[in-house]
């Protein structure tokens, strides 16, 4: 399987002259000098061998003197924290609705540390002389933690996307059979789940060819429209909480914000005679049924109005609702936030997930989004999986 | 009042109590502070923080902590240790560290006694430590402490005799046994003046005290890697408190005054320079102290450790010819160098 | 009683004080079996080496292994390769994705599938910053078995840029479980070039610091130089492999004699030494750490665009057969024997493991060495536990 180096067309990288990450951001070292004089050198291993007169140890001294007076880069956990990447595998966190009980994923555990029950209904038909349709109804769902090795293979098999990666970490018990989650907390953790985070350059899409080796100039991080700024907003106003140190997501982030609502806009102005499809849930909370088509989306956004692509690829398909419209701010953000953290701990949700229901609102609050219920009512059943109230409503 | 009181002269017995009781308290106190500036200094060295935490302004009250935790802990000794020997290790060494502090000067009159033979009282008393080693080592029942007994037998005997040397050049330059003399006699401090020897001699002595205290370059004794805490391994408690980690710490403490005092210049400044009169006396002696603890400590986390038998070469190869040469040439000084140049 | 001068000798150097040379005329010694091990701090792991000491003299040295056998090749048995990808990346637990790299090779060999380009050179990205990371823990942990402390933490600080990198793109820092047949999971996210290639430059350039504490070092070069020598014809009959062997002057790197991947595409060197003692293991770790950051500075440049998975069936079912793989895994030489049978389980797979042969030629490295030596030597064997025991 041998490869033509000239066949293949490579990304450049410019980082090294700074033209990728816009307003460059922590400067990158520098490429090692003269990377041909690196050979097998055995004089350098005699001369390294020989002995010297305590000069080494003076060296190594004052190598360790230097670091005496450096900058330190610890972060004092747990007051502050790490800002940990999207992808990072700490809790698996449930979506109810989306859960058909196929049992792929208690299947492929390699751990055998998902416990799932169910039971069938018989659901009358609905219509006039139809059959009546057996559905699959989920009665426990739990992930054994003590057992679980968080290799992400129940997040990656499951067909209905109904299992996300959280980047939580600190649930640790004392006592190990309160690190069975079971179907309640599973999904309380699903507010703290973060969008997935965009694909770096040369990355193929789902559904797309393969561009053409992208020009630096329209290669600034492929900003996608809400869950970026959301992370960002989060993430930006929460500084004590998650202390940016030399994170490079969260450099990326920002500056991924400040281009994306001038192309956006230009995109999202050149194709809005097409019909934009419903989409699933609200806007600031995670899209992540939604997450292939607005990875869709990104390389289009960047191009401005460049041809550079085939025509093919014009087609649109927008990630989300329509962008609610700003309504004047009625609440105090902090207030906002403040008010739901309190709720939150009394309706006794982990500090987690009370933490991150917190800040959703305030960022709603933010930006003038009204609180309420989702602009897709989640009371009326979608068609095909039934919910508690599809239960009332049939009956 | 009865006799032995009354006999009592140059010392009032209640001020001699006093002065045993701020020893007594100094030597617990400079062991927490010293450990704390350990943890510090190796925390920054190592290009991390340190204790932060406990005491809340950046742990300060780590060592206080680690003290209270060690006092709470149980009480094992294994059951086919020698118990006795096994009970008095730790009193053999901490007890003489503890009687090195009486011959300390802080300032030229905050020492407890200024013995005549000051000196020969810090050589000979910082030697008892080498005894309870081996004891703890033999009683313990195990074979690491074993080899490290056995080694820091070696090594101890060994060091001995760098510091005791390089020690009598002092002396020698001094032309007294009295601390407090051997400050006088310092105008500008034996590392500077006279020239080389008083460098070369602070080296040696720095080389020995480290070896003494089985501390990095020269810890085989205690080589944490390979044999555990060596001598010391069976140790929990307080017991481990008074023969490893607190009396380290205070003989290290003890060992930066003494060099402080010995080659630095004591209480007085290092130059006879005018406007360093102004500084009082024992803050130049803190200052002092705290920069031979923290050299001693930079050396101890950068250099691995040397293996036994290079040890013993470097001691009998050579600091001990070289402080032989060091005694010849102080000699050679103090009688025929001319009056003009001794200050 | 033997005595030291009847024993053969090996792994030691001429320029430091031999036991014969002091003499103890008639004094009767008594030898002690010293157990070093299981739980020890200078062992990589569960290690038992039944060490009888003449003295501080190491007159036999005997490895005991099997602390921390977990069963490996029967659990695969009962498991699909997805699931396998898991349980294999813990085996040596310092190389992540390494040690799932050969399986899959194995499996895409066998089924005949094709990686696209830029999944080969992702591989090849993350193989190399998991040798960094392998590297760097053993310049840690060899420095702190000598007695320098100070040198663990800047390796581990290196390491956590080229960790978060890593756990952008897999969402683990040190499993992965990032390979499917055919290329890897998923695509890595927006900032992973530049997070490796700061992770990777920072390691460079701090190592000259590195080298100035350690290599230059003359109590390091004292306590190593000379000691542990492993012969050339000695490592070949044990099947020693990696950077061990190539610091015994083998000149053996599976990168170079058989390329997987597409590391033919790349400009590096294998550095060998001459000598075989601790010191040589040592230089050869560090400049393999350079030559490693080489390769991720090329790959990243050469990087195609493409998808990150080929053209796969939903299930992974090698047809009936049976292929040896092996691939350069940072301790050496790991080999994937595969006979599959048709199923979704593969039938057998033997593991081949370079720290099971490296460690198995350590009795003949440790005799005549002093007790201090001994830790050195071992310190200077990179093994790690999981890979010996599976």
């Amino acid at each position: 399987m041998a490869l033509d180096s000239k066949d293949i067309k490579g990304v450049r990288s410019a980082y090294d002259e700074g033209k990728l990450v816009p307003g460059g951001g922590d400067a990158l070292p520098p490429p090692p000098a003269n990377p041909g004089s690196l050979h097998i050198d055995h004089d350098k291993l005699r001369k390294q061998r020989k002995t010297t007169f305590g000069i080494g140890l003076l060296k190594g001294m004052a190598v360790t003197i230097k670091h005496l007076f450096m900058r330190n880069t610890v972060i004092e956990y747990p007051d502050e924290k790490q800002d940990l990447s999207p992808r990072t595998r700490g809790v698996i966190a449930l979506k109810e609705e989306n859960c058909t009980v196929c049992m792929l994923c208690a299947r492929e555990c390699p751990d055998w540390c998902i416990y799932i029950d169910s039971h069938k209904e018989t659901l009358p038909a609905k219509r006039e002389g139809g059959r009546p349709r057996k559905r699959n109804v989920l009665d426990r769902f739990a992930i054994d933690y003590a057992l679980c090795m968080y290799c992400g293979i129940c997040v990656e098999v499951c067909p209905y996307d109904a299992l996300f990666w959280s980047r939580e970490f600190e649930y640790a018990e004392y006592d190990i059979r309160e690190l069975t989650h079971e179907k309640e907390r599973l999904s309380d953790w699903m507010a703290t789940v973060l969008p997935p985070p965009e694909l770096e350059l040369g990355a193929e899409l789902p559904g797309q060819p393969s561009p053409v080796a992208a020009e630096p100039a329209a290669a600034a991080p492929a900003p996608a429209a809400a869950p970026a700024p959301a992370a960002t907003g989060t993430t930006a106003q929460s500084p004590s909480e998650r202390v940016e140190k030399e994170s490079a997501p969260s450099a990326a982030a920002p500056a991924a914000a400040s281009t994306p609502a001038k192309p956006d806009k230009a995109a999202g102005g050149a194709a809005s005679a097409e019909p934009r499809p419903e989409a699933s849930d609200g806007v600031a909370s995670t899209p992540p049924g939604t997450a292939e088509s607005r990875e869709q989306k990104a390389p289009l956004s960047t191009q401005e109005g460049e041809s550079a692509l085939p025509e093919a690829a014009q087609v649109r398909v927008p990630a989300e609702a329509p962008r609610p419209v700003a309504l004047e701010k009625t609440e105090d953000p902090q207030a906002v936030y403040d008010k739901v953290l309190q709720e939150q701990k009394d309706k006794g949700s982990s500090p987690q997930v009370a933490e991150a229901r917190a800040k959703v609102a305030r960022v709603k609050a933010e930006r003038g989004i009204k609180r309420g219920p989702t602009p897709v009512e989640v009371d009326k059943p979608v068609p095909s999986a039934p919910t508690k109230h599809s239960e009332e409503e049939s009956s | 009042m009865p006799d032995f009181i009354a006999n009592f002269e140059l010392t009032p017995w209640w001020i001699l109590g006093i002065k045993l009781a701020v020893v007594l308290t100094i030597v617990p106190l400079g062991s927490l502070i010293g450990g704390y500036a350990l943890h510090k200094e190796l925390g920054h060295l190592q290009h991390r923080l340190g204790p932060m935490h406990a005491g809340g302004f950046h742990g300060w009250a780590q060592t206080l902590a680690d003290g209270i935790k060690f006092i709470l802990k149980e009480d094992i000794i294994p059951a086919k240790a020698d118990a006795p020997v096994f009970k008095f290790a730790p009193v053999m060494i901490y007890v003489p560290i503890v009687l090195l502090y009486t011959v300390i000067p802080v300032d030229s009159k905050l020492i407890v006694e200024d013995l005549d033979v000051g000196l020969f009282f810090l050589l000979a008393v910082g030697s008892i430590p080498v005894i309870g080693t081996l004891m703890a080592a033999w009683s313990s029942a195990n074979k690491y402490a074993l080899i490290g007994g056995l080694r820091a037998a070696a090594q101890l005997i060994a060091y001995e005799l760098p510091i005791v040397l390089s020690a009598a050049v002092v002396a020698m330059l001094a032309g007294s046994l009295s601390v407090i003399d051997i400050v006088e006699a310092q105008n500008w401090a034996f590392v500077i003046w006279p020239p080389g020897i008083g460098l070369i001699a602070f080296l040696i002595f720095l080389a020995g005290a480290m070896a003494e205290m089985t501390m990095p370059p020269f810890d085989m004794p205690i080589a944490e890697s390979e044999i555990i805490t060596g001598p010391f391994t069976e140790y929990t408690g307080m017991r481990f408190i008074f023969s490893f980690f607190g009396a380290e710490m205070a003989h290290v403490v003890a060992f930066a005054g003494i060099a402080a005092t010995l080659f630095l210049g004591g209480y007085k400044p290092i130059v006879p320079l005018e406007f360093l009169e102004v500084i009082p006396g024992f803050v130049w002696f803190l200052l002092k102290t705290m920069f031979m603890f923290f050299l001693m400590t930079w050396i101890r986390f950068t250099l691995p450790r040397l293996r036994e038998d290079q040890l013993q070469k470097f001691a009998w190869k050579y600091l001990i010819p070289a402080s032989l040469v060091l005694i010849l040439a102080a000699g050679a000084w103090v009688l025929y160098a001319p009056e003009a140049l001794w200050h | 009683m033997a005595k030291v001068e009847d024993v053969p000798l090996g792994g030691r150097g001429t320029d430091v004080l031999w036991p014969d040379e002091i003499s103890t005329g008639d004094l009767e010694t008594q030898e002690m079996v010293l157990n070093v091990g299981p739980q020890h701090p200078a062992t990589h792991g569960v290690f038992r080496l039944l060490a009888t000491i003449d003295g501080e003299v190491l007159v036999d040295a005997d490895p005991i292994i099997g602390y921390m056998h977990r069963g490996y090749e029967k659990l695969v048995e009962a498991r699909d390769y997805r699931q396998i990808t898991q349980l294999v990346s813990r085996m040596d637990w310092l190389s992540g994705i390494n040690n799932e790299l050969p399986m899959w090779l194995a499996v895409e060999k066998l089924m005949e599938i094709e990686v696209p380009p830029r999944a080969q050179y992702m591989r090849v990205i993350m193989c190399e910053m998991n040798r960094i990371l392998n590297h760097l823990m053993f310049f840690a942990s060899f420095g702190a078995e000598l007695g320098a402390i100070t040198p663990t933490f800047y390796a581990f600080r290196e390491r956590e840029d080229i960790q978060y990198a890593l756990e952008m793109a897999t969402g683990g820092r040190m499993h992965f479980g990032f390979m499917r047949a055919g290329g890897l999971k998923e695509d890595v996210p927006a900032g992973f070039y530049r997070q490796t290639l700061k992770g990777v430059r920072q390691v460079i350039e701090r190592l000259d610091q590195y080298e100035n504490l350690l290599i230059g070092n003359e109590i390091f070069k004292e306590r190593t130089i000379g000691i542990g020598v492993l012969n050339k014809e000695d490592a070949q009959s044990f099947g020693v492999t990696g950077p061990i062997a190539r610091g015994s002057d083998i000149d053996a790197d599976v990168r170079k004699d058989e390329p997987y991947l597409v590391y033919d595409q790349f400009d590096f060197n294998v550095h060998t030494a001459p000598n075989g003692d601790c010191f040589d293991r040592f230089w050869v770790l560090l400049h393999e750490v350079v030559e490693s950051a080489r390769i991720v500075e090329q790959a990243i440049e050469a990087l195609p665009s493409g998808p990150i998975l080929g053209k796969v069936p939903r299930v992974i079912q090698p047809p009936p057969g049976e292929v040896y793989v092996r691939t350069e895994n940072p301790l050496g030489e790991l080999g994937f024997y595969l006979i599959s049978d048709g199923d979704k389980n593969p039938y057998r797979m033997k593991i081949r493991t370079p720290s099971y042969n490296n460690v198995s030629v350590l009795p003949v490295v440790l005799k005549n060495t002093f007790v201090a030596d001994m830790i050195a030597i071992l310190g200077s064997f990179f093994f790690v536990l999981g890979d010996i025991d599976r």
